[in-house]
C-alpha cells in the first residue's frame, strides 16, 4: 500500500522574541526554543488523518537539520508518524539543497504523496515543496486548504486572491499546506512514550551525493526599525493638524 | 467625620495636577463609578490623575488637612468593589494610571523598580526584555496595575512556585495619608532593621496610604515549559497527583489548576475557537505546568515519566502534553476564559476561599452539598488554584435569565460557604481582598484581636480616616 512522506523543518519557536546578533551576521539561536514549523505540523496532521482513514499505510516524517532535530522528529512520531528519517547537517542550507536531499529519500521510499508546509516561518522562502516537485518531475498543488484523495489523483483546494481554486493532480504529487487545512491534534501521553521506541534513521547529508550549493550570501541582518511612540491628541482638530504636520494630509 | 470638598478646595486639588490630570466631566468620570463586576455604583465630583509622587503627596496633604476621603484606583479590576467610591459623592478618586515609568531595572540584582500605574503585562514585558521573569500572572494582567496588585496582595496562577504579590516585593514608596513620603525603595533581600513596614501596605487595599512605586523581585526567564492537561476522577485524585508530582522531585512545578467538567463545557459553548481537546468526557481536569531556565528535554522526560506512573496507578485518566507553543496557549486559554464563559452563561454568586490543600476535596464535597440544599437550581462551577489551596467556589444561575429567586438566596449561600471555610480554618478571601463586598462579613469571621489590631494600625496611620473610607474596615 501507499506511503506518505512528510517533510518538516526545525525552526525557532514562533513565540520567541527574535534577536539579531550585534554584528548583524544573523539572528541569535543559542539557548533559543526550537519547534516544528507550524505549517509542517499541519502537514503531519493531514498525513496521519489520511492513514487513519485507511488511505495511506505508512507515514514517514523526514527533516534536514542538526542532530537536535531528532526532538522535532520524535514529536512527529508522537503525533502518529510510523518512522522518521533525519538528514543530518549542522549548518543551514538553501531550499534547493533541501529539495535535492528530500528527492533522494523520495526515490528510496517511492511515496504516493509528499506533504510539507507551504513555507517555513524562519526564512519564509516557500520554495522547498515546489523545487522537490520539479526535481521529482511530478505535479505540485501548493497552499492546500482542503485535500481529498481519489485513487490515483488528488483534489486540492487552495485559497487564491479571488476565492477558492480546486486543482486535480495525478499522484504521486507534492502538496504544501496552508493554515486552514486542519488543526493539529493534542498528543496523549502513551503516544509520546510509544514514539520513543519508533524507528528513527539518521543519514549524513555529506554522504548522500547531494551537491550543497551556496548561491546566496547574506550581507547583513538588521532588526526592523523601532516603532515610534504614539502621541495622544485632544480632539479631531489636533489630530488633523498632526497629520498635516507629518505630511499625511495636505 | 469626613467633609465634602468645597468648590475652592476642588480647584486647589485640580491645580496640583494641572489640566491634563483633571477628570471632572460626568462622561469621563463615569468609568470610575462602577466596579468590574458591576456590583457597586458610586459618585464623585473629581478624579485626579497625578503624574509624580510629589503630586500624590500634595493631594493627600490637602485632603488630610480638610478631612476629605480619597479612593485610590489602579486598573479598576477589583472583584470586591475596592476602588469604587461611596455613593455619598463626597470622596475624590485618585487614579495612578499616569504614574507609569519603569524607573530602573537591575538584571544582576534581579530587581525592577516601577511606578504604581504600570500595567502588570507591561511589567512582565519589561522584565522579559531584560531576559528575566516577573512571575505574577492573573487573568486581568492586561489592565490591572502593579499598585493595585500590591494593594490587594494579588495571587494568580503561579503562586505555587513564586508566592503571592507580597512575596515578590523588596521595597516600596508610599505616600502616607498625611502626605509624607515613605521612601523604602530598597532592593535588598536581607534587611532586618525593625518592623517590616512594607508588609503593612501590601494587601491594605488603599486604606493606609497610596503606593507610588515598588522594587520587585525578578527570576530567571523560563526557557523550557512543559504544559499538560490531565483528566482525573475527582478533586481527591488531583490532590494525590499534586503530592505525587512534588515528592517525585518536580521542583519545577509552577501551575496546578483544577477545573470541573462544567467549566470545559462552558468555555466550549461560549468562547470562540475552543473545543474539548479530549476524545472522551471526564469529571475533572488539571492544568499542570513546570518550567526551568534551562533549555532542556529533561523536564519533559521527567514529567512524562511521573505522569506515566500516575496513569499506571490510576491516579489520572488521561494526559495531553502540549507539543507546541500554540497547544500550550490553547490549554491556558481554556483555564483563563472560564470567568468570561461563566459570565456569558448567566449570573453567579462567587466565593474566593482557601483551605489547606489536604482539606480541599472534603470542602468541595460538603460545600457542594450545602449549596445544592439551599439552591438546587444552581450550577456549581468550582475551579481554581488547587496548587495553593484556593478555589473559586461559584454557583451559577441555570441559564442567562434573571432568576431573582436564586439571587434571593445569596446571603444564605455566602454564609454556608464561609462558615464551612471557617470550620476548616480557611479564609473567606483567598486573594481578591475585602473591599466593600466582604467588609461586614470580615467582622464575623476574623479573630476579634486581629480586628482590634487592624483598627489600631488604621488609627495610627490615618487618624482622620481619609484613605479609601468604608473599605476593609467600617468607619466610625
Ligand atoms: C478576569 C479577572 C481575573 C482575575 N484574576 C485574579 C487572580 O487570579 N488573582 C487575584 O488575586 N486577583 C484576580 N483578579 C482581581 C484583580 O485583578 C486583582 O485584585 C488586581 O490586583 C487588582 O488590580 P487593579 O490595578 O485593577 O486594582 P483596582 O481594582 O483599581 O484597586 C484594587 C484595590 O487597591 C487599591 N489601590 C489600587 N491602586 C493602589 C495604589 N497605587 N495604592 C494604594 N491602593 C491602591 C484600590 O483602592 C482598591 O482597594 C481578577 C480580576 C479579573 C477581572
Amino acid at each position: 500500500m501507499s506511503k506518505i512522506l512528510v517533510c518538516i523543518k526545525r525552526v525557532i519557536d514562533y513565540n520567541v522574541r527574535i534577536r539579531v546578533k550585534p554584528d548583524g551576521s544573523g539572528i541569535v539561536t543559542d539557548g533559543v526554543k526550537m519547534s516544528i514549523n507550524p505549517f509542517d505540523e499541519i502537514a503531519l496532521e493531514e498525513a496521519v488523518r489520511l492513514k487513519e482513514r485507511g488511505i495511506a499505510s505508512e507515514v514517514i516524517v523526514v527533516s534536514l537539520g542538526p542532530t537536535e532535530t531528532q526532538q522535532q522528529l520524535r514529536v512527529g512520531l508522537a503525533m502518529g508518524a510510523d518512522r522518521a528519517i533525519l538528514i543530518q547537517h549542522d549548518t543551514a542550507v538553501e531550499p534547493v539543497t533541501v529539495a535535492r536531499a528530500f528527492l533522494k529519500v523520495v526515490e528510496q521510499e517511492a511515496p504516493l504523496l509528499v506533504i510539507t508546509g507551504k513555507q517555513a516561518i524562519d526564512d519564509d522562502n516557500a520554495q522547498t515543496g515546489q523545487m522537490l516537485a520539479a526535481l521529482w518531475n511530478r505535479p505540485q498543488a501548493c497552499f492546500a486548504s482542503r485535500l481529498e484523495i481519489n485513487g490515483n489523483s488528488a483534489l486540492v483546494t487552495r485559497e487564491v486572491d479571488d476565492g477558492m481554486e480546486t486543482l486535480e493532480v495525478d499522484l504521486p504529487a507534492v502538496v504544501t499546506t496552508d493554515l486552514r487545512l486542519n488543526e493539529p491534534r493534542y498528543v496523549k501521553l502513551p503516544e509520546i512514550m510509544k514514539a520513543k521506541k519508533k524507528q528513527l534513521d539518521v543519514l549524513m547529508l555529506n554522504d548522500m551525493g547531494v551537491p550543497v550549493s551556496q548561491q546566496f550570501t547574506t550581507l547583513k541582518v538588521s532588526p526592523p526599525p523601532v516603532r515610534q511612540k504614539g502621541v495622544l491628541v485632544k480632539d479631531a482638530k489636533e489630530l488633523i493638524d498632526q497629520l498635516k504636520l507629518k505630511g499625511v494630509l495636505q | 467625620m469626613l467633609n465634602t470638598p468645597t468648590p475652592e478646595l476642588l480647584n486647589q486639588l485640580k491645580q496640583i495636577v494641572g489640566p491634563s490630570g483633571v477628570v471632572d466631566q460626568p462622561q469621563d468620570i463615569a468609568p470610575y463609578l462602577v466596579d468590574h463586576r458591576k456590583l457597586y455604583r458610586g459618585a464623585t465630583s473629581l478624579v485626579l490623575r497625578p503624574e509624580s509622587t510629589e503630586q500624590v503627596s500634595q493631594i493627600l496633604k490637602l485632603c488630610h488637612a480638610h478631612h476629605i476621603g480619597v479612593v485610590p484606583v489602579g486598573g479598576n479590576t477589583s472583584y470586591c468593589g475596592g476602588a469604587t467610591p461611596s455613593s455619598a459623592g463626597n470622596e475624590i478618586v485618585v487614579s495612578l494610571s499616569r504614574l507609569k515609568r519603569i524607573r530602573h531595572i537591575d538584571p544582576d540584582n534581579y530587581t525592577l523598580t516601577v511606578e504604581a500605574g504600570c500595567v502588570l503585562a507591561e511589567v512582565q514585558q519589561a522584565a522579559e526584555a531584560a531576559d528575566r521573569l516577573f512571575p505574577l500572572s492573573l487573568g486581568s494582567e492586561g489592565s490591572c496595575q502593579i499598585g493595585g496588585n500590591l494593594s490587594t496582595n494579588a495571587g494568580g496562577t503561579a503562586v505555587l512556585r513564586y508566592g503571592m504579590a507580597r512575596d515578590l516585593v523588596l521595597g516600596l514608596e508610599v505616600v502616607l495619608p498625611d502626605g509624607r513620603v515613605l521612601d523604602d525603595l530598597n532592593a535588598l533581600r536581607k534587611n532586618n532593621t525593625g518592623y517590616d513596614l512594607r508588609d503593612l501596605f501590601i494587601g491594605a487595599e488603599g486604606t493606609l496610604g497610596i503606593i507610588t512605586a515598588a522594587t520587585l523581585k525578578l527570576y530567571p526567564l523560563p526557557r523550557t515549559r512543559v504544559t499538560a492537561l490531565v483528566a482525573v476522577d475527582d478533586p481527591a485524585a488531583a490532590v494525590a497527583l499534586l503530592s505525587f508530582l512534588r515528592s517525585s522531585g518536580s521542583d519545577a512545578l509552577s501551575t496546578f489548576e483544577l477545573m470541573p467538567r462544567i467549566a470545559i463545557e462552558l468555555v466550549c459553548r461560549h468562547i470562540a475557537g475552543i473545543n474539548d481537546p479530549f476524545d472522551d468526557t471526564h469529571p475533572w481536569y488539571v492544568l499542570i505546568e513546570a518550567s526551568t531556565a534551562q533549555l532542556t528535554d529533561h523536564l519533559t522526560e521527567e514529567l512524562s515519566e511521573v505522569l506515566v506512573r500516575s496513569q499506571q496507578n490510576q491516579l489520572v485518566r488521561e494526559v495531553l502534553l502540549a507539543q507546541s507553543s500554540s497547544q500550550r496557549e490553547f490549554f491556558w486559554r481554556i483555564r483563563e476564559t472560564i470567568p468570561e464563559a461563566q459570565t456569558r452563561a448567566g449570573g453567579s454568586i462567587k466565593h474566593d476561599v482557601s483551605v489547606s490543600i489536604s482539606d480541599l476535596p472534603k470542602f468541595i464535597e460538603e460545600g457542594t452539598a450545602l449549596c445544592k440544599g439551599i439552591a438546587p437550581e444552581g450550577v456549581m462551577v468550582i475551579y481554581g488554584h488547587l496548587g495553593d489551596g484556593s478555589l473559586h467556589f461559584n454557583i451559577n444561575t441555570p441559564d442567562a435569565g434573571a432568576h431573582p429567586e436564586f439571587f434571593a438566596k445569596k446571603t444564605a449561600l455566602n454564609n454556608a460557604v464561609h462558615e464551612l471555610a471557617m470550620r476548616y480554618r480557611g479564609s473567606i478571601s483567598a486573594e481578591h481582598g475585602i473591599g466593600q463586598l466582604k467588609r461586614d462579613e470580615l467582622v464575623e469571621f476574623k479573630n476579634p484581636v486581629a480586628m482590634q489590631l487592624m483598627h489600631t494600625i488604621k488609627q495610627a496611620l490615618d487618624p482622620h480616616g481619609i484613605m479609601n473610607p468604608g473599605k476593609v474596615l467600617a468607619g466610625d
